[in-house]
C-alpha cells in the first residue's frame, strides 16, 4: 500500500493537486462536506419517517423516492471528491487506520441501504405501514444513521490518525 | 474588559487547556461539529428546495417546517457549542482570522435572511402553503440561504487551513509516567 501511495503521488493529477494545494484541497474538502450534508440530511429524513417522527403525511415510499435521488447524487459527489483527495494526498489518506475502517463502514451502510430499497420495492403498498412498525426495521434505520455518524467521525479522524495509537500505520516509521 | 483580554482569559481557561492537552478531545469535538453542520445544512436545504419549488412540491410548507425546524435548531445548538469549544482553545488566533470573521458575518446574515422570510412570505403562508413553490420573496430568501450556507462551509474549512493548532502544554521535564502518553497532541495544523 505504501508503494501504491508513493506511485499515486507521482501521477500528473496528483502532482497538479499538490502544486495547487493551497486552494484545491480546501475546495475539494468543502464540496465533500456539502455532500455529507446532502447525504446525512436524506438519511436522517428517511430514518425519521420510519420512526414515525417526520413526514407522516407521506407514505414511506413517497419519502424514499423524494430523498433517494439526492442520497445517490450526494454519494456520487462524495465518491468523486473522496477519490480526488486520495489522489491529491495518497499517503495522508491511505496510510491510516481511520480511512480503511471508514471504507468498511461505507460498504456496510451501502449494502443495508440497497437491501432496504430492494425489499421496499417488492412490498405491496398496504404492507408499508406494517413494515415500519416492525422493530427490526426501526432498529436498522437507527443503526444506519449511527453508522453514518461513525463514518463522518472517521473521516475527520484521518487528519488525526495518531488517536489510534499503535493501530495507526501513520505512527509507525 | 477589552476584547483582547477576554480572548486571553478564554484561552487560559481550564476547559480550553483540557481540550488542548487531550489527544482525542479536539478531533472528537471537530467531528461532532461536522455532524451538526451536516444536519443544519441538510435540513435547511430541504426547506430551501421546497421554497424554490424544486423538491417536496406536493407537501404543505407548514407541515414540513414543523417536521424539520426543531431538528435544524437542535443541530445548530450542537454546532454552536462544539464551535465555541474549538474557538476557546485558540481564541486570539481565530478571532483575528479573516475566514473566521467572514464566517461569523455570513452566520449573522443567514439569521437576518431567516427573519426576513418570517416577516414577508411566511405572513401570507395560507395563500401558498399547498402551492408547489413560495412567492418571489420566499424564493429569493431560499437562494440566498443556500449560497450563504455553502459559503459558511467553505469558510469553516479554510479556517482549518489558515490557523495553526494551539500548542499543548509541554510535558513535565523529568520522569516518565502514564499521563505522558495520554497528553501532548502534535501541533500540526489540522487539515
Amino acid at each position: 500500500m505504501k508503494q501504491f501511495a508513493a506511485w499515486l503521488s507521482t501521477t500528473s493529477l496528483s502532482v497538479y493537486i499538490q502544486h495547487h494545494n493551497s486552494w484545491v484541497i480546501p475546495a475539494i474538502q468543502s464540496i465533500h462536506i456539502i455532500g455529507i450534508g446532502v447525504v446525512l440530511g436524506s438519511v436522517f429524513m428517511i430514518c425519521l419517517r420510519i420512526l414515525g417522527s417526520a413526514g407522516m403525511d407521506q407514505t414511506l415510499r413517497q419519502t424514499t423516492s423524494r430523498f433517494s435521488p439526492w442520497l445517490t447524487s450526494g454519494l456520487c459527489l462524495m465518491l468523486v471528491t473522496g477519490v480526488l483527495m486520495v489522489i491529491g494526498e495518497p499517503v495522508r489518506e491511505l496510510i491510516t487506520f481511520s480511512f480503511w475502517l471508514k471504507m468498511f463502514l461505507v460498504a456496510v451502510s451501502t449494502l443495508i441501504a440497497a437491501i432496504f430499497q430492494v425489499n421496499l420495492r417488492k412490498q405491496e403498498r398496504r404492507w408499508e405501514e406494517i413494515l415500519v412498525k416492525r422493530r427490526s426495521i426501526r432498529g436498522l434505520a437507527v443503526l444506519t444513521f449511527v453508522i453514518w455518524l461513525c463514518i463522518i467521525i472517521l473521516g475527520r479522524l484521518i487528519a488525526y490518525d495518531h488517536v489510534w495509537g499503535s493501530w495507526s500505520p501513520a505512527t509507525k516509521a | 474588559m477589552d476584547i483582547e483580554a477576554l480572548l486571553k482569559t478564554l484561552e487560559a481557561s481550564g476547559l480550553a487547556t483540557k481540550i488542548r492537552d487531550s489527544l482525542f478531545l479536539f478531533p472528537l469535538i471537530e467531528s461532532t461539529h461536522v455532524i451538526g453542520l451536516a444536519l443544519v445544512f441538510g435540513t435547511i436545504a430541504i426547506i430551501d428546495l421546497r421554497l424554490l419549488g424544486i423538491a417536496s412540491t406536493q407537501r404543505s410548507f407548514e407541515r414540513m417546517a414543523s417536521d424539520i425546524f426543531k431538528w435544524t435548531w437542535a443541530a445548530f445548538a450542537l454546532t454552536a457549542l462544539t464551535g465555541s469549544l474549538m474557538f476557546i482553545t485558540n481564541a486570539p488566533v481565530y478571532y483575528h482570522n479573516l475566514f473566521f470573521r467572514t464566517k461569523m458575518l455570513l452566520l449573522a446574515l443567514t439569521g437576518i435572511n431567516m427573519l426576513f422570510l418570517e416577516l414577508t412570505a411566511r405572513r401570507t403562508i395560507h395563500g401558498w402553503d399547498q402551492a408547489p413553490s413560495a412567492p418571489r420573496t420566499g424564493k429569493a430568501v431560499a437562494v440566498l440561504s443556500l449560497a450563504m450556507w455553502i459559503g459558511i462551509i467553505c469558510m469553516g474549512r479554510l479556517i482549518g487551513f489558515t490557523t495553526s493548532r494551539a500548542a499543548a502544554a509541554p510535558p513535565p521535564p523529568a520522569g516518565v509516567n502514564f499521563d505522558d502518553f495520554l497528553q501532548g497532541a502534535p501541533n500540526d495544523p489540522p487539515k
